[in-house]
């Protein structure tokens, strides 16, 4: 009945690698750990970085990157539609919300690839469920682990510790790997275990893993392992990291990434959010959504500005993304409801700007009235795999998506 | 499933079950019930109830373990004199239990003009603009200085008021928890606050917050459909889930959602369609401050038809119509068992689980008189294998260590926050997820760091409710003020470049300052919200251990094991345990170490709460 633990494999082999690694003395010297850690990277494509932040409650995509040019969007959107006015415009068809200078100065500097109308046949109108679909990377399938997950597992066979990094509260979907364990932590300022030094030896002491132990037990293990080896590695570095860049009022989790890749973690794979379905904007949503939208462009472009400050800006790419769109219509309590395809957002300085893929047309819906998606929205995971990181697309995601020309 | 369906067309109401149906769900019941008497011997999957014979102080430490927040030791003496049936029925059916309930000690801090509280901050000055007040609070005359400042401060004076209070509620609660003699209700009261998750976060009235606490103290034991529709007119979810702008004509659908996928049903039982006709039922139903109320002005009374019942339904029709689906039974019954008993549940056990349920007019007493006699619920299956939710965890923690009064530090907000689990803030409207989900690293340590604050109460604790966190800014603002900076001044934020736009957007409007505001809001809330007691947690572990009757530091650490530890401990982790406290004490001997044997046992129990093995139970 008792499963094995998906961490079985992972502990012996990581032990192993540990002993040459890692040596003795893991928990006396500070200084020590970060060097450690930069032994991981060597070769250029190994310092490859992927962050992903989710906008998680169904962002609006519709008065995001709003498309001006087109009648349609104003006779759905009679109250709420914004107009070219007070739009950031970036083309002859589209423009940013008014607080989105930061996204306007990316796309304009070629450093962010909109891809539209991205999402999946038979959608899913649950945010639990379409997130757990993009989460996976498998609509409608029940998958046990994250296509960041099976990435890892793919790319890092080695299971080089601390390869992924998720801050959040609890560990989402995305990041369950078969044999990677991700440091998932929130504060990095409370991501170490108090103790006493005559405590030390037992509080620190690699519990013995025992075959009679339940597969709680197991799992509790491992995660205390994961702890261990990564806290102190995330506290220095965020507490030695110092920016005069100015995330705005909600940062969101990018300056501790920032302070990470700084670090020179071997972390190649990070994942945060704008977090407890913000974007849920059911009600009243014209100043909540643009407020939403400000801190978001703000925190993404002050990102790559940091990244640039601390001379990485080649090595990471960011992937934006929410679990659906909204409906296309208002709704008549000046909001919206969930709906379904939305644009994606690959920025950074590795990535060829520009608009990708199909304007979903706002003339023809679905019998819900929403956008019927054009792209499938592993499309964009599979030129993020195959043409960013370098991996294998077609096993990560268990079928064939063709990618798009962003990387060159 | 067609059979129960086609019962149920004329039914308006559960409530009275016909003796055909009964008997019809009582033959399946039985049919699924033969499935299990082959189960294994331990008892995993078999409802049947547990013998008499069978019942020991192991069981009755697991039974209030689930059931409540842990047993002490005099607890589980009493309940295992009880023998099974009368010590489940004590948990299940609290009322014929004597009460020491005390209300929420409430501040005054509810203002005349102040309900209904404005969506926003730019929502509260627009009005002031345009009606010279809002929320109680009139704009000065044309011509003066930050004409809209008084609005501006009283309407961050409503939203840390709010929060501080919903955190002296929160306090209300776990010290509520912690001495109840009614532990289930307190309980399910947690199980139901994640199952119709509603967060202050959104609601922003702690008065509201409390209601609807009270309404899951009051009917969590009760009918389904009863607490189902107290809490589909509950004015903390009526706002949560924007009723006040689902009228006639104009149907929001996000109840009527949520109700489906999270309240009774889950996702693939229901329609898009399904929602949006339900939504219009549940049009008019709105709140004023703390009453419920129905607009018929508002209320569409046309045709819907959901889940193939088609009339001019309204939202009580419609919460019938739902749970007259066999999938109801099974999503409600499988979530209660799921918190209760453990993760993997089998379908044909759900099924049995859920045809129950529905049979009994969705007793929920019922249900877990079942699920408590059980002898699965007390197999090896379900033992020890369930990973403690942190208000569980930090309660139980505190009842073990024999305390009667929440400690004041550390701070239990702070600390059930940094476990991920603060009360009157469900993340989403999903709950919080259970399982294995209260585990990863960063929340793996903070179960340690909160054994190690307990033992070792915080010299540098700063009370969160006093004092604005850092992340206000509000400290450094004030000492600006206090130079005679200029207000505006005082509002640049230093060591950053203010290239953000959020930051160069705020406080341009300079009828109000928005840093001031928030600086006067809490000034204000401070002055009326009541403080917290600040003690912390007095241990007395030396008298535990010796009234034990220990003698050595084998019996002690074995005592306080056997406490505070359910899952089993490796006999090499006992040793090692024991080799400390005695390494500390620089002897075996209790009684020789007797005048300084509080602070290594402190140790000892901080060292055995931090095992892997605590968080399971």
């Amino acid at each position: 009945m008792h499963k094995p633990s998906p961490f079985d494999r992972v502990l012996n082999r990581r032990a192993a690698l540990q002993a040459g690694l890692l040596g003795a003395g893991w928990l006396s010297g500070i200084p020590g750990a970060l060097q450690h850690a930069c032994a991981a990277s060597s070769t250029r494509d190994d310092k490859r970085i992927l962050v992903v932040l989710e906008l998680s409650g169904g962002n609006d995509g519709l008065n995001t990157l709003v498309p001006y040019g087109d009648d349609a969007y104003y006779r759905h959107r009679p109250k709420l539609g914004i107009r070219r006015q007070q739009l950031r415009v970036i083309d002859d068809h589209h423009g940013f919300s008014s607080g989105m200078a930061g996204f306007e100065r990316l796309y304009k500097d070629g450093r962010m690839a909109v891809v539209h109308g991205c999402g999946y046949t038979q959608p899913s109108f649950s945010h639990f469920t379409s997130a757990a679909y993009w989460h996976t990377a498998m609509p409608n399938s029940g998958e046990e682990y994250g296509w960041i997950g099976r990435l890892a597992d793919a790319i890092d066979p080695k299971l080089t510790p601390n390869f992924i990094v998720n801050i959040d509260e609890t560990q989402t979907l995305a990041v369950r790997a078969r044999n990677h364990l991700p440091v998932s932590f929130d504060d990095p300022k409370r991501f170490m275990r108090k103790g006493l030094y005559e405590e030390r030896p037992l509080l620190d002491a690699a519990p013995a893993a025992d075959p009679k132990d339940s597969a709680s037990l197991r799992f509790m293990r491992d995660v205390a392992v994961s702890a261990r080896e990564s806290s102190q590695l995330v506290r220095e570095a965020c507490a030695r990291y110092k920016t005069p860049i100015d995330y705005g009022i909600s940062p969101l989790d990018l300056p501790k990434i920032a302070a990470l890749i700084s670090a020179d973690l071997p972390t190649r794979l990070y994942y945060c959010a704008y977090r407890r379905n913000a974007f849920d904007t059911h009600v009243q949503q014209a100043e909540l959504h643009q407020r939403l939208l400000t801190y978001a462009s703000d925190a993404v472009s002050a990102f790559m500005r940091d990244l640039e400050r601390i001379g990485r800006a080649k090595d990471v790419t960011l992937l934006v993304f929410s679990e659906f769109g909204r409906r296309v219509p208002e709704n008549t309590s000046l909001g919206t409801d969930h709906g379904t395809a939305n644009h994606m957002y690959v920025i950074g300085q590795p990535v060829r700007g520009g608009h990708y893929g199909t304007l979903p047309s706002l003339t023809q819906l679905d019998e819900g009235d929403n956008l019927i998606h054009t792209t499938d929205f592993r499309r964009v995971y599979a030129t993020l795999i195959d043409g960013w990181l370098g991996g294998d697309a077609k096993q990560v995601l268990r079928g064939q998506f063709e990618g798009f020309p962003i990387f060159g | 499933m067609l059979p129960f369906l086609a019962m149920f067309p004329l039914m308006n109401r559960i409530v009275p079950m016909r003796p055909l149906l009964l008997a019809c769900l009582c033959w399946f019941v039985s049919i699924a019930s033969s499935a299990f008497a082959m189960s294994p011997p331990d008892g995993k999957d078999d409802l049947r109830p547990i013998d008499a014979a069978q019942w020991t102080s192991a069981s009755t430490a697991h039974l209030l373990q689930r059931a409540g927040f842990g047993g002490r030791p005099d607890e589980i003496a009493e309940l295992t004199r009880l023998g099974p049936r009368e010590a489940v029925r004590r948990l299940v059916r609290w009322q014929s239990v004597p009460d020491n309930f005390v209300p929420f000690d409430e501040s005054d801090l509810h203002d005349p003009g102040l309900e209904p509280f404005p969506a926003s901050r730019p929502a509260t000055t627009d009005a002031a603009k345009r009606d010279g007040q809002a929320i109680g609070v009139a704009a000065k005359p044309a011509g003066n200085n930050r004409r809209l400042q008084p609005v501006t401060n009283k309407f961050f004076y409503w939203l840390r008021a709010s929060r501080l209070e919903t955190h002296r509620l929160s306090y209300w609660w776990a010290q509520r928890m912690l001495v109840t003699p009614r532990p289930l209700q307190e309980k399910l009261a947690l199980f139901w606050h994640g199952h119709f998750a509603t967060s202050e976060e959104k609601v922003r009235d702690y008065r509201k917050m409390l209601k609807q606490n009270m309404l899951f103290r009051e009917k969590g034991n009760g009918s389904f459909r009863e607490l189902m529709i107290g809490v589909a007119q509950d004015p903390a979810m009526l706002a949560f889930l924007d009723a006040g702008v689902n009228v006639k004509g104009a149907p929001n659908e996000n109840f009527a959602r949520e109700i489906m996928e999270m309240f009774t049903l889950g996702v693939g039982h229901y329609s898009e369609h399904d929602i949006r006709e339900a939504a219009r039922a549940f049009t008019g139903w709105n709140a004023q401050d703390l009453t419920f109320t129905f607009d018929a002005a508002r209320h569409d009374d046309g045709i819907k038809k959901v889940l193939g019942r088609e009339g001019p339904l309204d939202g009580i029709e419609v919460i019938d119509t739902l749970l007259a689906q066999p999938a109801a039974g099974e999503f409600i019954a499988g979530k209660l068992y799921t918190y209760f008993v453990r993760q993997d549940l089998s379908p044909v056990l759900r099924a049995e689980l859920g045809a129950r349920l529905r049979a009994s007019g969705y007793d929920i007493a019922d249900l877990l008189e079942t699920i408590f006699l059980s002898r699965d619920f007390y197999s090896s299956a379900s033992v020890a294998s369930r990973v403690r939710p942190p208000v569980e965890l930090v309660v139980s923690t505190y009842r073990q260590a024999g305390l009667t009064q929440v400690p004041g530090v550390p701070d239990f907000n702070e600390v059930t926050d940094s476990l991920g689990q603060k009360l009157f803030y469900p993340p989403t409207v999903a709950g919080w997820a259970q399982g294995r989900s209260w585990i990863t690293p960063g929340l793996l340590i903070a179960r340690s760091n909160f054994a190690y604050d307990l033992v070792y109460p915080d010299i540098n604790f700063i009370p969160p409710d006093r004092y604005p966190s850092a992340d206000y800014k509000i400290r450094d603002f004030s000492d600006k003020l206090a130079l005679g900076l200029d207000v505006t001044t005082a509002s640049k934020l230093e060591g950053t470049d203010m290239s953000s736009m959020s930051n160069q957007m705020a406080d341009r409007d300079e009828e109000f300052n928005t840093r001031l505001a928030s600086y006067r809001g809490w000034q204000m809330a401070l002055e009326r919200v009541k403080p917290i007691p600040r003690a912390p947690a007095r241990l007395e572990l030396s008298h535990m251990v010796l009234a034990d009757g220990c003698r050595t530091a084998a019996d002690a650490v074995d005592a306080l094991l056997r406490r505070f530890v359910s899952a089993p401990i490796a006999p090499a982790t006992r040793t090692r345990l024991t080799e400390f406290l005695q390494h500390e004490l620089g002897t075996a001997d209790l009684a020789a170490a007797r005048s300084y044997l509080d602070e290594p046992l402190r140790q000892t129990l901080h060292l055995i709460l931090s095992l892997p093995e605590y968080q399971l139970g």
